[in-house]
């Protein structure tokens, strides 16, 4: 994200194109529903929408009242014309159909459209079929699978991904991805090298190339603007997710949570009583030079920056008439707004300050570095069972656990099942279910005899060999599997410069 | 050039007509044309005749044959009519033949023969016979026309969508009309028929009667009448010898022609061309044709044999046993360049053209043209009559005379040349003999290319057509891919070629031609009852898509499901699904289900919204006790509202968990249950909140509410760790701020998690009094910790440079804060220089 750019680096793609068509495509949609008309809107659409559509776009569609999608609430809106902007899930469809279902028993004929984003599924169209709507609403599809947050960053804001394909092992997604990459390279070019690691990138990679395929000969002889494409899943690298955050940026999603590019700052931040909506981004200056500094150079830096700032505002003393209005109409404008982003993030560093230095942070860091390089193992067990012990927070307690496990290649079954017993106790036994699904998912799991690190070790770096010798088939498959993080780290050496090199030494033939 | 025009003759003033030859027909025709049924397609299209018709008294055994011959005579199809009677035949605009049985029964014919389908005219055709019947064309394809044998007409004016019409009854109507006609005017179909001196339209609302303007009196019966090819024109031929021609719509007349034959004709038809003002009728006797048309005099043609009149967009086409031959009016271009002595601009660049091989005078033709100006016209007037004409040789000159007046030209764009030369290239080709397409230039351009092609396909001429595709540079999605996949349909047809073969003969002549669809013609196989070769075909199909919906038709579901699941695309993995839930039992759908996991998790990811209890099922089915149990475990906490329900759950999951063998949850599930129980027994016993609280939880409470004993008794039966039992106490405690019994607990024995969590949470609860308490019990490794947290600096330092711990002297330096820990930090520095020296 946003890495200070190399002064021979290529420019960047132009994403803001995709905005513009997602939006014309939107009101496209709209407009299919001619006048006035009232616009339900699914919670999690509401950030992506708003990045792409204001409320003034949306009402000079004739877009009356906007609703959010609240299953179990009843519906006030009176307008004749009722248009939906959903994910295509099954609650959703029970919702619209409960309400033109009660609006038939009403006696009452109002126009329905279902809009899906991305994409509608067939599974939900039989779910209208089923509760007998199908006849009386219209579907369409907005394909605002990709949204740019920042001039580098592309986000699909597809969140139950994860749960569908990791946990379920459902593959519906897969598709949308596909449609997505079919979507940049005919904006940007077709993209000349590809690398992988995991099956779901596989898939997606050859779902994209049938695509691409089927319309071959039609767009070609592109410069392409993206030269290199990285796939790679989440399950390959669980463990980046579930360490602490130490960079500012990270911090400020811990504490504040970043929804698509953009973050709540609470009253205790802005210092007044209001809260306040900022756009973290490229364009905040101070935001893009502090994001990926860590956490203890940030307050330094801030500081430094309010001197220089300070410094600035006092040039005017001893100005002339005339550098005085330059000053006035060119620079202080800037200054100020500079004024108020520093102020911002001072105000959001000391609350997270704050709330880090509740727990004992530092302890926490310790562990999880513990856990990372290999030692103090039995440590890191008590610390995080006095975490449980102590209920200090549930989510960080399945965090630790979660890390543990992985790069332990799972809990010896001692642990295992302390751990989950001392948990359940704590936080209650409907987590049994919680611990269910992390095993599926590869997150929490339970040593299988045998399973040594030294013995996986062998078998990785085997792995590795045998992929030199061009086995790469081999190599993905088994990779694939659920990995050893410590082996496979050592391997790979996760740092992105090494796997550069590695990559093109090794094209991954996908 | 004067020997060219002698088969034109004038009629009038201003118009010639010319009759040529077509073919000489190859046919051996046993009978007379006039014993058959005879029907003949227009736009040069096959003719069908039935033998031995049913109105000839003959054998009854023996059966009728049924040809269908192509314009040149040859022989299509031959078959042996063993339905009903036929009482009329016709094409339809997709070159059926639609026979009219006099059951009103439709029996449908491809060109070759082939029965297609067949349909009945309803049930008061079938009770009245049919007694006479007209196939006709519509602007929305062809049409039937039926009179029954009560005198009234049914009619349906598309075959295609089939939609049966009772047209309202002629009043006073006895006997059969002497003679009728289908007209289609305002996109209606309406019957316009003659009783006596009377004539009457029926359309469907009602019958009027009509009379034609200008009719010569005296008129007691109409005996021929004839509708134009594009239904503007109507003839009449009445008993007086008078043949009336005016507008369809019996508004206008055009011309009368007393002809003075009183026989009723055989036959009488249009023949007029497209944008000409010249009207005329064809009529026909038993010997003699003669062409009518506002002039005083009638062009005679005597017939030597028996003919058939077949009217066409721009002339008649008339075939007899020997001969095949197209008589019309000639083209305004064509008059101009071949009448006698005319000094038409194209007339003198032809003559030009054939002089320049010989002489010089060729200058003089060229310089005459360029004076008046007109060598642009003489070109186009030469280019357009070559499209008139059916030799290839006149049709040669007068394109060399064309392209030599463009050689003087200096802007004449070329397409019209090019295209005139292509589209007699084409023309030539299906006029050939073998073909036996007699298609004239106007015709053609009516028809479209397109058509065209689909003719040639269904005549089963693909390579002809592939090869029209190619010389016109079609698009290939439109051209030949189209041929290559009909081409592949029919090949699916032949049932003596095995599949193997089949299939790759296909597949190499197809190979990824773009626009191919392997499915269609799978489907094709399909409908043929090949349903082996259908699958054998799908194999070639690139879209995984397109394979699954012909599977399921073919009820292959299982091959289907693991195609769709190749596809990858979830949707149609979803279709098969569901298609296959309702094609097999339950136990077969979920055995299906087991081998595919992608297709299961997508069907449980369903159920689980849609059909809870289906989802069961399928744990069952699979043995699955792990997601059985966490399945009851879910339904306890959502399902049920009753504590006794959810305990049944429990139990229930627990039981399932036993069988999974996971010990950990079955245990953990029947704590659950206790605990529910208990903390209902709190609820009643002590009121408050205890229900879906966890362990911890409810024992906090419990401290919170002062009910220590029942607090301890819950972490013994429940063999609470006493660790857990100390972070419990210890912050329950101090929530409440009870320092008493806090001091109390911390003796009871030594702590477990050691000292240092109580300094913490006293100076949390802001009671240094307290914590320094605890702070002097600390274990010495956590005394500094202790010790800085109570803000004691001084001697945390004193401490730290006791335990010579380098870590311990840092934490406790960056403690020391400004003026009042100046002397402690400076102690620090020197315990740590003396610590170096040693």
């Amino acid at each position: 994200m946003a890495f200070h750019l190399r002064p021979d680096a290529p420019e960047l793609p132009d994403f803001s194109m995709l905005k513009r068509l997602a939006r014309d495509q939107l009101i496209y949609l709209l407009e299919q529903l001619p006048g006035k008309k009232d616009l339900f809107i699914e919670a999690d659409l509401m950030s992506p929408l708003d990045r792409i559509a204001s409320v003034s776009i949306l009402k000079q569609h004739e877009v009356d009242k906007l609703y959010k999608v609240e299953i179990n609430k009843p519906v006030l809106s009176s307008s004749e014309q009722l248009c939906f902007l959903v994910r295509p899930r099954i609650k959703n469809m029970r919702y619209i159909a409960h309400l033109v279902n009660t609006d038939k028993l009403a006696g009452r004929t109002r126009k329905y459209k279902v809009i899906f984003s991305p994409q509608k599924f067939y599974a939900c169209e039989m779910v209208l079929e089923e509760e007998g709507i199908y006849g009386d609403v219209s579907c369409d599809e907005w394909a605002f699978s990709l949204l740019p947050l920042d001039v580098d960053l592309l986000s699909m804001e597809l969140p139950e991904f994860f749960r569908d394909y990791f946990l379920e092992g459902d593959q519906r997604w897969i598709n949308t991805v596909a449609q997505a990459l079919h979507l940049l390279s005919t904006l940007y070019g077709s993209f000349p090298n590809c690398y992988g690691i995991g099956r779901c990138a596989k898939m997606s990679y050859e779902l994209w190339r049938t695509l691409e395929e089927e319309e071959e000969g039609e767009t070609k002889s592109r410069r392409p603007e993206i030269g290199h494409i990285f796939f790679l899943d989440r399950d390959m690298d669980f463990v980046t997710a579930l360490c602490s955050q130490v960079v500012y940026e990270g911090l400020v999603d811990d504490t504040f949570r970043i929804k698509c590019g953009s973050v709540d700052f609470g009253p205790e931040v802005t210092s007044s009583d209001k809260s306040l909506k900022v756009l973290l981004n490229a364009e905040d200056k101070v935001f893009s030079e502090i994001r990926n500094e860590h956490f203890s150079n940030v307050f330094g830096f801030l500081s430094q920056k309010a001197r220089n700032l300070q410094a600035q505002y006092d040039r005017r003393r001893g100005m002339d008439i005339k550098q005085m209005k330059n000053f006035v109409s060119q620079e202080l404008k800037g200054l100020k707004q500079e004024h108020r982003l520093l102020s911002l993030h001072i105000g959001a560093c000391e609350s997270i300050m704050k709330k880090k230095t509740k727990q004992d942070f530092q302890e926490l860091i310790k562990t999880e570095h513990g856990l990372l390089e290999g030692f103090s193992l039995r440590e890191s067990t008590s610390y995080i069972e006095e975490h449980i012990d102590r209920q200090v927070s549930p989510i960080e307690s399945l965090r630790l656990m979660c890390l543990l496990s992985i790069t332990e290649n799972g809990l010896i079954p001692k642990d295992y099942r302390s751990l989950k017993t001392q948990y359940l106790q704590s936080y209650g036994p409907e987590h049994l279910l919680t611990f269910s699904n992390l095993r599926r998912a590869g997150l929490l799991t339970e040593q299988a005899p045998g399973d040594t690190l030294t013995a996986m070790e062998s078998k990785v770096s085997k792995l590795v060999t045998d992929k030199a010798a061009g086995k790469i088939t081999d190599a993905f498959s088994s990779l694939a599997k659920r990995s050893n993080f410590r082996a496979i780290s050592k391997k790979l050496n996760l740092d992105y410069k090494a796997e550069l090199t590695l990559a093109q030494r090794q094209p991954f033939a996908l | 050039m004067d020997c060219y025009t002698a088969n034109w003759n004038p009629l009038g003033d201003s118009a010639f007509y010319r009759k040529y030859e077509l073919y000489s027909m190859d046919w051996d025709l046993k009978e007379e044309l006039r014993d058959c049924l005879v029907a003949a397609a227009p736009y040069g299209g096959p003719i069908a005749l039935l033998r031995h018709p049913w109105r000839k008294e003959k054998a009854a055994s023996v059966r009728p044959v049924l040809e269908i011959y192509s314009a040149a005579g040859v022989s299509l199809a031959s078959l042996l009519w063993k339905s009903g009677p036929v009482v009329s035949l016709g094409w339809s605009a997709e070159e059926e033949l639609l026979c009219v049985q006099e059951d009103g029964a439709v029996l449908v014919f491809g060109l070759h023969g082939d029965f297609r389908r067949h349909f009945s005219m309803g049930n008061e055709v079938l009770q009245n016979r049919v007694l006479d019947a007209r196939i006709f064309h519509t602007e929305f394809g062809s049409g039937v026309a039926i009179l029954t044998g009560a005198h009234r007409f049914t009619l349906s004016a598309n075959v295609g969508d089939l939609k049966l019409r009772r047209l309202p009854e002629v009043p006073g109507l006895q006997s059969a009309p002497s003679c009728w006609t289908a007209l289609c005017q305002d996109r209606a179909a309406h019957i316009l028929l003659a009783v006596g001196p009377d004539l009457y339209l029926v359309d469907q609302a009602a019958c009027s009667a009509v009379t034609p303007p200008g009719l010569t009196p005296g008129v007691s019966s109409f005996l021929q009448m004839a509708v134009s090819f594009t239904y503007r024109h109507l003839a009449l031929f009445t008993d007086t010898g008078h043949i009336w021609m005016g507008t369809a719509s019996l508004k206008e007349k055009l011309c009368e022609f007393n002809c003075n034959i009183r026989a009723p004709p055989k036959q009488m038809v249009w023949c007029s061309r497209p944008r000409s003002k010249e009207r005329a009728v064809v009529v026909a006797w038993e010997k003699r044709l003669m062409v009518v048309g506002d002039a005083p005099e009638s062009i005679q043609f005597v017939l030597d044999e028996d003919s058939y009149l077949v009217p066409e967009l721009d002339g008649v086409r008339i075939f007899s046993r020997s001969t095949h031959e197209f008589l019309h009016e000639v083209p305004v271009a064509s008059e101009e360049i071949f009448k006698i002595a005319s000094m038409a601009p194209g007339a003198l660049l032809l003559e030009g053209q054939k002089e320049y091989e010989e002489s010089q005078k060729a200058d003089e033709y060229l310089r005459e043209i360029q004076e008046l100006g007109q060598l642009t016209q003489a070109v186009q007037q030469c280019i357009e009559a070559a499209g008139h004409e059916h030799r290839p040789d006149m049709q040669k000159s007068l394109l060399r005379a064309a392209s030599f007046g463009k050689c003087f030209l200096d802007r004449f764009p070329p397409d019209s040349f090019v295209r005139m030369c292509q589209d007699l290239r084409v023309l030539n080709a299906v006029r050939d003999y073998h073909i036996g397409i007699p298609l004239t230039y106007s015709q053609y351009k009516q028809l479209t290319i397109q058509v065209l092609l689909d003719r040639l396909v269904l005549r089963r001429l693909y390579p002809l057509a592939i090869q029209i595709c190619e010389y016109l540079r079609l698009p290939e999605v439109q051209g030949v891919s189209r041929i290559l996949a009909h081409w592949a349909c029919y090949k699916v047809q032949q049932k003596d070629v095995s599949d193997e073969d089949v299939a790759r003969a296909i597949n190499q002549k197809l190979g990824d031609t773009p626009g191919v669809s392997y499915s269609d013609i799978a489907a094709r196989a399909y409908g043929c009852g090949r349903t082996e070769l259908a699958i054998k075909l799908l194999e070639y199909e690139p879209r995984s898509g397109e394979q699954v919906p012909l599977l399921l038709k073919m009820k292959r579901s299982k091959l289907a499901l693991s195609k769709a699941i190749e596809s990858g695309d979830t949707d149609l993995v979803f279709t098969v699904l569901l298609h296959l839930k309702n094609e097999l039992n339950r136990g077969d759908f979920f055995m299906t289900l087991r081998n595919q996991p992608m297709a299961l998790s997508l069907y449980r990811q369903f159920c689980k919204h849609q059909e809870l209890e289906t989802l069961k099922d399928l744990y069952n089915q699979d043995d699955n006790h792990q997601e059985l149990g966490s399945f009851h475990v879910r339904a306890s906490y959502a399902a049920e509202e009753r504590i006794e329900g959810r305990v049944a759950a429990l139990q229930t999951a627990a039981d399932a968990f036993y069988k999974a063998k996971n010990e950990f949850a079955a245990k953990a599930t029947e704590d659950q249950m206790r605990l529910l129980r208990l903390q209902r027994r709190l609820e009643d016993e002590l009121g408050g909140q205890f229900l879906d609280l966890s362990l911890h939880d409810t024992v906090t409470t419990l401290i919170l509410g002062g009910h220590n004993k029942r607090a301890e008794q819950l972490a013994r039966d429940f063999r609470i760790p006493d660790k857990r039992l100390w972070w419990l106490k210890l912050t329950a405690l101090a929530a409440l701020e009870d320092w008493e019994e806090l001091e109390k607990f911390s003796k009871s024995k030594k702590s477990p998690i050691g000292y240092l969590p109580f300094v913490d949470i006293c100076m949390k609860q802001h009671n240094k009094y307290e914590a320094k308490k605890y702070a002097s019990r600390v274990g010495p490794e956590q005394k500094v910790k202790a010790l800085l947290l109570v803000g004691d600096v001084a001697q945390a330092a004193d401490v730290a440079i006791e335990h010579r711990n380098e870590a311990e002297l840092s934490l406790v330096l960056s403690h020391c804060t400004g003026a009042t820990d100046g002397a402690t930090a400076d102690k620090i520095q020197r315990a740590r220089a003396q610590a170096l020296k040693k």
